[in-house]
Formats: structure tokens, sequence, C-alpha cells
């Protein structure tokens, strides 16, 4: 138990390294990048000795297998701490998030070469792998909350790094507010539970919905409105329909920080933190069938755009957005596992796609419609190999991690939800198989274009990151078998109830596999073959086409809202407020004494005999008032 | 008591009198010598709120009220000048400190006369002093006239008029508007406090003692029921409770850069000060009566601040509206009338001060350079003024309640009281913050970022002295915001005080 401890030491060393490169960045070498890469290699040495005093320790299951805390504020009866919990789940992300941050930490040094804000890129770096490791071994929810938000102030300073650029500008303005806008339904969330509970501790307040002691019932009422509230947050920082809108236009960063975003922070706190509150979810079986809804829609929205999108880094970004609807359909579905294996798994590899894509376009001079590429295979082999074995791990080809975690989620989903929701997940993984299978086609294979011609490989800060990922990937999948007395399999680290192995349902494999391996196949042969078949599948379905080159005008609809309702209420606020409020009651009132004023000033008249007559008016009035009395 | 703890008080009231003074005896062609002296004299304030905040004792023993001082001055009537301070009078005495030290430093630019707003400058800075550590009503209310005063010769004549394509706000117009606003105020609170005075019987204007006889049932339910709204509405015009606001924003967007800081960063918050000083304090159950009142217009206060702003095209209009709506959740701390409530009321005073003041700062140093404040006109400014853009990018931040910034705690600590309250109203009070990032966002994004037009090429980025300033004012934006328990601590052992009496 002592080196567990440690682990609240991962984001403080990049906390530390953000305020030193933040201040003191153009004094360092390399304008502090190295500082803050050194922090989070040392968070990425530090995770080894907290995994395996964790696999070591026993693994009893519960909230807090560590639990440190510190008083962070108080005030009456309130106390709020800085307080981490070190369990298989947080243990995990930690995993994750230092060895995605890191890679792309390295690979930043080559891709950002001579930016003239080289250092602030690096200490913004810095604090957004700090705030996502405290959010993922948060203790309390509002500890959570105030990482969560940062999290969303460093991805809002990224998308929008090169802000003289309008676009850049507005997709960060984009990401913050619709982000924002979860945000909003899950502080409210937090605090109906802290309401409720009076407390923000996590674990406190899952034992409280679990077991409660007498007294402690929380109504099911206030139960399902915490948990939707707290959902919504989910939705937006995880891009779930209809919030996804922020995503890929936040492809406007550089694209490593899109790796970041997609694979290790950002994204995938949403998933997490429904994760993190699993057991109040399964308290709620009918918020459950919401996610699962809601994951669903999400993954086969995601699929379908991707299918027409012809700028790689928007293809890779609603290929993220799919993903992410499959792990909350597999929360909707009870399977905790599922979805937090298929959340490392996928990140990996989009890491990855996304690391890939920057290196290529490095090669093609910023250029990303996939339409002006073709036959970088020969021109960028490290590369092409270490894309397409990303790609070929997303579409669920054995023996690459996304296989077995696909394997995992189909699991999951037939056992915990209608076979609807297994046969259209099914059908949505062709789909991505498919789209995962144009990509590559149209990229590294067939004609070399002219503006590949030039193409030329990425330097080794580039490449090296992507190779360890795409080894990494080969791999991973394997952590889900029973490897040792210590660890058996993935199932047996994270779960919900109880440790499960590898469930390995030949049916749903083999058909898995079938269906993955057919939608890649089909979709290399359609883009191998002349351009004419594929034309005539788009004039034949022009229609589906249209809605979905619109983005199913989604965001019309958003700017609509925006214009018509948002900007429209605030502008008759303001006039209401100058128009009625000032000049008709405040100058109203201030008229009136005026106006009053010089209708009095003609009974000032100075005339002695009319202010005797006013006297004697006045007394008689009195005299009157005392004889009849009327009060 | 030490000798620093004894004269502590009278110092801060009696230094900027004496300061004021000196920058009288000046001659006025030595600007430069008016500007150190200025700067000089606000940084011993600092010093001294420093002071007052570090030797507060917040122990749990600890007297509530320290650093006590009295004068007698007519005691037949029970008047007396009796300053003290509790634990949340402390951090509005910071927060005056740091504003008046920020706000000189910003002022260097000023020249037409600077000596004679100097002057204006300290008469104001002494009178919030004043206020917030006077304990005798007779003062408090004498040092709250003599903040406003000032005010109105500071805006009318080193303030700036300026025309709309639909209407127009002369300097003249915003700063007899205020000033009417406020006289109007103090006649409502002035009633209130001699009712309170004669009525308690106890021949004092001390607050405890009326306290004591408040609590002894000298004031029963149904006067309190009756002089409370007085004084709720008459501080409330202060803090710019709705619908008594529109002094406000007219004000600060006529009011040069350093009063416009005074102003939205100090002097609204003597209203919010005043409702809790003699409201809570002498009337509980008055209070108690109201609060739900003073709950609802303080939802209005941040809703209706916040699109208002929404719809602004002018970056002064858009702050000023803010301050608004900030200080809807100033009012909707103080009317939960619950622990966690009134001190993220107090807290979110001290923060909304310092970060007010600090937009206020940063937007005067952008109309200096340009000489527009218009939305659609300015833009792509971060390329040039590249701190002038991260100060207000900072500011921003803590306006929408991002957590590492005090606008984060003490909002949080507001939606807790409230939750236990008005759930309802609660939860439209978070919608407020939620609409509030879409605001200053939307600003940002419109203002600071996008490409720049040729025209604003020329602009310079802040000057070192208004970059220290600004620097000052990040200070404790971010040290609340990450370590808050200091203030927390000060400020328990005032509102425990404070609602011993509910």
């Amino acid at each position: 138990m002592l080196t567990m401890e440690w682990a609240w030491l991962i984001p403080v060393y990049s906390f530390s390294a953000f305020g030193i490169v933040a201040l003191f960045g153009k004094y360092l070498p390399m304008k502090g990048a190295v500082v803050s890469i050194l922090a989070i290699l040392a968070g990425f040495i530090t995770f080894w000795p907290v995994l395996f005093d964790l696999l070591g320790s026993g693994l009893p299951h519960d909230f807090g297998s560590y639990h440190f805390v510190r008083e962070w504020f108080s005030t009456g009866n309130l106390d709020v701490s800085w307080g981490i919990i070190v369990d298989p789940l947080s243990v995990s992300m930690l995993g994750l998030v230092t060895l995605v941050a890191l890679g792309v930490q390295i690979y930043s040094l080559g891709y950002m070469r001579g930016d003239p804000r080289f250092g602030w890129y690096f200490a913004v770096h810095a604090l957004f792998a700090a705030s996502m490791l405290t959010l993922v071994i948060a203790d309390n929810l509002l500890l959570l909350y105030a990482v969560w938000e940062l999290v969303g102030l460093c991805s809002y300073l990224l998308i929008g790094f090169w802000y003289e650029r309008r676009s850049a500008a507005e997709a960060a303005k984009k990401a913050f507010i619709t982000t924002r806008i979860g945000d909003v339904g899950l502080l409210i969330g937090i605090l109906l539970l802290f309401m409720n509970t009076g407390t923000f501790d996590i674990s406190e307040t899952i034992r409280m919905v679990t077991d409660p002691l007498p007294g402690e019932a929380i109504s099911n009422t206030v139960l399902v409105a915490s948990a939707l509230l707290i959902f919504l947050g989910a939705m937006g920082k995880s891009a779930q329909f209809p919030l996804h809108v922020w995503l890929p236009d936040a492809m406007e960063g550089p694209t490593p920080v899109s790796a970041l975003i997609h694979a290790a922070t950002m994204v995938i706190a949403g998933v997490f933190l429904i994760g993190r509150l699993f057991p109040l979810y399964e308290a709620v079986p009918n918020v459950q069938i919401v996610i699962a809804i809601i994951g669903l829609t999400t993954a086969m929205v995601g699929a379908s755009l991707a299918l027409v999108t012809t700028d790689l880094k928007r293809i890779l970004a609603y290929s993220t957005i799919s993903h992410l609807g499959f792990m909350m359909l597999a929360l909707g579905a009870g399977g905790l596992t599922a979805a937090i294996f298929h959340l490392i798994a996928h990140g990996v590899a989009k890491a990855l796609l996304f690391l890939g894509a920057g290196s290529i376009m490095h090669a093609m001079k910023d250029e990303t419609d996939i339409r002006k590429m073709g036959g970088l295979l020969q021109k960028m082999p490290i590369t092409a190999v270490t894309f397409i074995i990303g790609a070929l791990a997303l579409a669920g080809i054995p023996p690459l991690s996304g296989f077995f975690s696909k394997d995992e989620l189909l699991v999951a989903v037939s056992d915990g939800l209608n076979p609807i929701f297994l046969i259209l997940l099914l059908v949505t993984s062709v789909i991505s198989a498919l789209y995962m299978a144009r990509a590559v086609r149209l990229v590294f294979f067939g004609q070399q274009t002219e503006e590949s011609r030039h193409a030329h490989e990425s330097p080794i800060q580039m490449t090296g990151p992507l190779v360890v990922f795409a080894a990494i990937t080969l791999v991973l999948g394997f952590t889900a078998l029973d490897l040792s007395d210590n660890f058996g399999g993935f199932g047996a680290f994270v779960y919900d109830h109880a440790p499960h192995p590898f469930e390995f349902n030949p049916l749903l494999a083999f058909g898995g596999i079938v269906l993955a391996a057919g939608g890649f196949l089909v979709g290399w042969l359609l883009y191998a073959g002349p351009p004419a078949t594929v034309e005539s599948l788009r004039t034949r379905f022009a229609g589906i086409h249209r809605l979905l080159e619109h983005k199913l005008y989604i965001d019309e609809g958003y700017q609509w809202a925006i214009d018509n309702v948002a900007l429209r209420t605030a502008r008759f606020i303001a006039l209401f407020d100058r128009r009625v409020i000032n000049d008709g009651a405040v100058n109203g009132s201030g008229n009136a004494v005026y106006q009053a004023g010089l209708k009095l000033r003609y009974h000032v008249t100075g005339k002695l005999y009319n202010y005797g007559a006013g006297m004697v008016l006045g007394a008689m009035v009195i005299v009157i008032l005392l004889w009849v009395q009327p009060f | 008591m030490n000798y620093f703890e004894r004269h502590i008080l009278e110092t801060l009231i009696y230094l900027p009198m004496l300061a004021a003074l000196v920058i009288m005896l000046l001659p006025r062609q030595r600007q430069d010598l008016v500007r150190q002296t200025a700067v000089l004299s606000s940084a011993l304030l600092l010093l001294g709120s420093l002071y007052v905040f570090f030797a507060f004792d917040h122990s749990a023993g600890a007297a509530p009220f320290q650093m006590e001082r009295a004068y007698p001055w007519m005691e037949q009537l029970g008047i007396s000048v009796r300053l003290a301070v509790d634990g949340i009078a402390v951090p509005m005495v910071l927060l005056t400190g740091i504003v008046a030290f920020t706000g000189s430093i910003i002022s260097w630019r000023i020249d037409k006369e600077n000596k004679n707003f100097f002057v204006l400058f300290f008469l104001l800075v002494a009178g919030v002093y004043g206020t917030f550590v006077s304990v005798d009503l007779f003062f408090f209310f004498f040092f709250y006239e003599l903040a406003v005063v000032p005010m109105y010769l500071l805006i009318s004549v080193w303030g700036s008029s300026s025309t709309f394509p639909t209407f127009q706000r002369s300097k003249e117009y915003s700063a007899m508007k205020l000033t009417l606003y406020l006289v109007a105020g103090s006649v409502l609170v002035w009633v209130g406090i001699i009712a309170i005075y004669i009525t308690a019987g106890a021949g004092s204007f001390d607050i405890r003692v009326l306290q004591e006889a408040a609590r002894s049932g000298a004031l029963d339910g149904n006067f309190q029921r009756v002089i409370f709204p007085l004084i709720m509405i008459g501080f409330g015009a202060l803090a710019g409770l709705w619908p008594f606001h529109t002094w406000s924003p007219d004000g600060h967007v006529a009011a040069p850069t350093a009063v416009s800081m005074l102003h939205a960063g100090v002097l609204m918050k003597l209203g919010a000060f005043g409702i809790i000083r003699v409201g809570l304090t002498i009337l509980p159950s008055g209070a108690e009566d109201w609060a739900l009142v003073l709950f609802i217009l303080a939802t209005v206060n941040v809703l209706y601040g916040a699109f208002s702003a929404m719809g602004q095209q002018d970056l002064k209009y858009v702050i000023g509206y803010s301050s608004v709506s900030h200080m809807g959740y100033v009012l909707m701390g103080i009317a939960t009338l619950e622990h966690l409530g009134v001190a993220g009321a107090t807290l979110q005073m001290f923060s909304h001060g310092v970060m007010t003041a600090l937009f206020f700062a940063v937007v005067g140093a952008i109309y200096d350079r340009a000489h527009v404040r218009d939305i659609g006109v300015l833009n792509g400014l971060a390329k040039r003024m590249r701190w002038t853009s991260v100060f207000f990018v900072i500011a921003g931040l803590t306006s929408l309640g991002l957590p590492g910034t005090s606008g984060f705690i003490a909002e949080v600590l507001v939606f807790m009281g409230a939750f236990r309250t008005e759930p309802i109203l609660a939860v439209l009070g978070v919608i407020g913050a939620g609409v509030t990032a879409v605001y200053i966002l939307r600003l940002i994004a419109k203002v600071f970022f996008g490409p720049m037009d040729k025209q604003w090429e020329h602009l310079p980025d802040l000057t070192k002295k208004e970059g220290f300033a600004a620097a000052v004012l990040v200070v404790p934006i971010l040290f609340v915001g990450v370590y808050p328990q200091p203030f927390l601590r000060i400020i328990d052992s005032g509102v425990a005080l404070l609602l011993s009496g509910f």
C-alpha cells in the first residue's frame, strides 16, 4: 500500500510544469517544451508502480482502494476536499492519459517546430494533461467538476490556438459553448445530488444510493433527474448526439491537439464520468435505456457522416463520435468493462490515426482532402503502415485491440439490451469498416496525385510515436485475456459487480469478424473500382447524400436557434431595458416631476391674497375633518 | 491589541483624506508629482488593508468585531465614531485597497486636471473605507453619502459622452441619474435607520446594540416587515437590484476608467454590504419575510442582466450589464439567509469587485487607444494587444465562473445555498452562468480573435504600469480560485455571527 499513494503526484507534475512553462517558458531550453514532456514522462513512469501495487493488493473492488483526502475549503458545515481515488478504473485511465499525452507531446516537438507560440502550446498541453489526470482520480464531484471545466478551457485554448484564423476562433467558441451547455446540466445535477446527500464525495454518494442507511433514502425522482442532468454534461463533453457538433469543427486546432482531444482527454471524460458513477446509473434503469438510445443514435449518425466526408480529419472526427456512441451504448447496456476497454483500445488507435493524419498533412502542405491524396504508401511507408494498423483495429479486425473490445461490446449489448440494439450496432460496425476502408484506399493506394507526388516521410519525433502506438495497438487486445495470477484479464480488473473473464461468444465473434471484414472489403472494392460506381451510388441516394453532406442540418438548426431565439431575446431585453425601464420608467418619472413642477409654478404667484385664500381653504378642510371625524 | 491594531481602521479613513489634502496643495503643473503622490498613498492604503486582512483573528473564540476604536461624538444621542471590522467587512476592506491601488495606477494616463481628479478620487476612497469599517449606523450612513458625492463630479467632469446609432448618453445625464438614484436610495435607508433608532429605544446607533435590542424583542415582526423593504430597496438600488439598476450601466459607460473600476468594483458592493449590515443584522425577521421577493428579484437580475449584456454592442455596456447580472448572484446569496449562500455572496462581492475592476481597466485601455468600443468594429486585437487580450480573457473566464478562478468558488457556494432554499430559482441561476459563457465567449471571439483589420495594427499593447495593475488584480482572482480557505475562514466568523440571529 505504499506506492499506490504516489498516484496524486501524477497530475501534480504536470500542474507544476504548466506554471513553470507559462511563466518562465521563454527562458528555458526549447521554450519549456522539455519541462512539459519531462513532467508527463514522470507521470507515465509513476503510473507503473501505482498499477503494480494495485494489482498486487488483491483487488478488493471498491471505491478507494486508496483514498487520500486533504482539505480544500470549508465553510459552515460544508467540507470540500482535494481527494483522490486509486482503483482499477482510475488507474486504467491514468495509464491511457499519460501514455497518449506523452506520445502527443513528443510528436508535437516535430509538428509544431517554428511556431511563434511554441512555449505556450506546451504550457497548455501540460495543463490539459494535469486537468484530465485529476479528473480521473478525483474523489468528489465538485473537484471533478472543477477539473472538468479546466479540461474544457484547455481544449478551448488549443482548438483556438491559431486564433488569428476566424474559423479557429469560431470552432473554439463553439466547443466551449456547446460543452458548457452540457455542463450547466452537470452542475445542476451535482448540486441536486448534494442537496439530497449533503456530500460531494463520490463513494459516499454511491453508498447512499446503493446501500442507504435508515433515513438516507433518496427519492427516485431526484435520482432520475440528477442522473439525467449529469448525463447531459457527459453528452456535451463526449460529443453525443445532438451535442456532437463541436467535435468535427475542433479540427481547427493543430492536429496533435486533435489526437489528444479524441484519444485521451476531453471526449472520454463523459464516458469516464458515467463509468465512475456507474452504480448510481444502475439504480435507475430507465436512464440507462436513455443512455443506450443516445449512444446508439450517436454511433449511427457519426458513422454515416464519416462515410460522405472528404476531409481526412473530419472522417476521423466522425469516427470518434461514432465510437463514443458505442461506449455510451455499452454503458447503457450495463457493460462497464466493455465501455472502458473500448475507450482504451479506441484511445490508442485514434491517437495513432490522428498523429498519422498529422504526418500526412505535414507532408502534403496541410492538405486534408482525401480526394487529392493517393499512393502515399510508397512515399511515407511508416505513416502508411501504422495508419492502416490503426484503421484495421477500429474496424475490429483480429487480433488488433479493436477486435477484443468490440467483442466485449457485442456481448454486453446482446446480454443487456433488446436485440434491436444489437442489430443496429452490427449495421453500424459494417459502416465503420466501410468508411475506414474508403479512407485507407483513397489516401495510401491508387494513383499518386499532383500533390502527393512531392510528399515525404516525417521526422523521427513524429514517426517514433506512430510506431509505438501501432505496436501497442497490436498487443493491447491481449490484455483482455487471463495473463497472470495478479491480472486475470481486463474483465477481472475493471468490472461492475463481479469479475468476469473474457467472454468469447463464437457466434458473435465470428459474425463480428465477417461483418467487419466484409464491410472493409466492400469499401475497398468500391473505391478501388472506377469512380463511376461511387458516383452512381451517390446519384441513386441523392437525398440521403445531401442530408449527410449538410450534417443532417443540425448546425443550421443551432445557428437558427442562436440567431432567432437567443440573440433576439437578448436584443429585445436590451431594448426593453433602454426604452421601457430607462426611457419610460426612469426618465418618465423624472419628466413627470419636472412637468408637475412646471404646472405648479403657476400657483407660486407671490400675491398675498392667493396664499391667504389657500390658508383659509386648508383651515376649513381641517375643521370639517375634525368635525366629521371620518377616521 | 497592539498599536497598529488600535489605529489601523481610522488610518484607512484619514489617510486618503490626507492624501486628498496633500494633492490639493501640490502645484497643478506638477502632474507627475501628483501621480506619484496618488500611487504612493494608495499603495499605503493597500498595505493597510492587507494588514487588516492578516491581523484579523478568525479563530473560534475570537471576538466577532475586532480592531475596535471609538471616539465619542454626540453622546446624548448615542452617536460616536465607532470603527470595527467583522468577517464580512474584512474582505471588503481588502477589496477597496486593491481597487484603489490599481485604479490610481490606471489613472496615470489622465492629464486633464489630474490634481482635482485625485482629490475627488481619494475622498471617494475615504468614504468607501469609512462605510465598511463603521459599526455606528450614523457614521455608516455619513461615509456612505461621502462616497456618493465625488462620484457625480468625477463622471460629469472626467467622463465621456457617447453617441450610439439609436440613442445618446451624455456624461452629465449619466452622472445625474446615478446621483439621483443613490440619493433616492439613501432617503429610504435614512428613514429606515431613524425608524430603527427610535423604535429600538436603546439610545445608540451602534449596530451591535441595535441587534441586541432586536433580539430582545424591541423591534417586533410588523415593524421589521415594514422597514426591511426600505433598506432592501434603498441599498439594493446601489447594488444594481432590478429594476433599479439602469443607473449602473450608464454610469459605468460614462465614467473614466478608474472611476468605473471603483464604481463597479467597490461602490456597488456598498449596497450589498448595507443590506447585510443593516437589513440582515438588525432586521432578521423582516429579512425572512422579504427573502423570497429578494430572491426572485436577484434571479431576474442574473438572467435579465446576462441577456441584456448579450444584446449590447458597446464593450463597456456589456461589462456594465454583466455587473448587473453578477450582482444578482450576490443578492441571491444574501436572500438565501443560509450560511453557504451568505458566505458565497460575500466572496462573490470580493471576486466580482476584483474581476470587474480588471474588466474596466482592460476595456479602458482599449478605448484609450482605439477610441471605439463597438464590438462590431473591433476585431482580432489579440494579434497586437497580446497582454490586453490575456487579461480580458482571464476576467472573462472569471465571470463565467471557471474553476480555478474566484468566480467559481463564489458562485458555487451561492448555488449550494440557493439549492437548499429555493431549488427552482437556483437552477435559473446556474443557467444564468451558462448564458454568461455565451456572451463572454462570443465577445472574445469577435473582438480579440480572428483576423485583424489594418486600422488596428498601430495599437500599442498595455504599458508596463497598466500591465502591472492588471497583474495585481489577477493575483487575488487566482488565489481565491485555488485556495479560498483564508478568505472563507474570515468570512465564516462574520456569517456565523450574522446568522446566529435567525
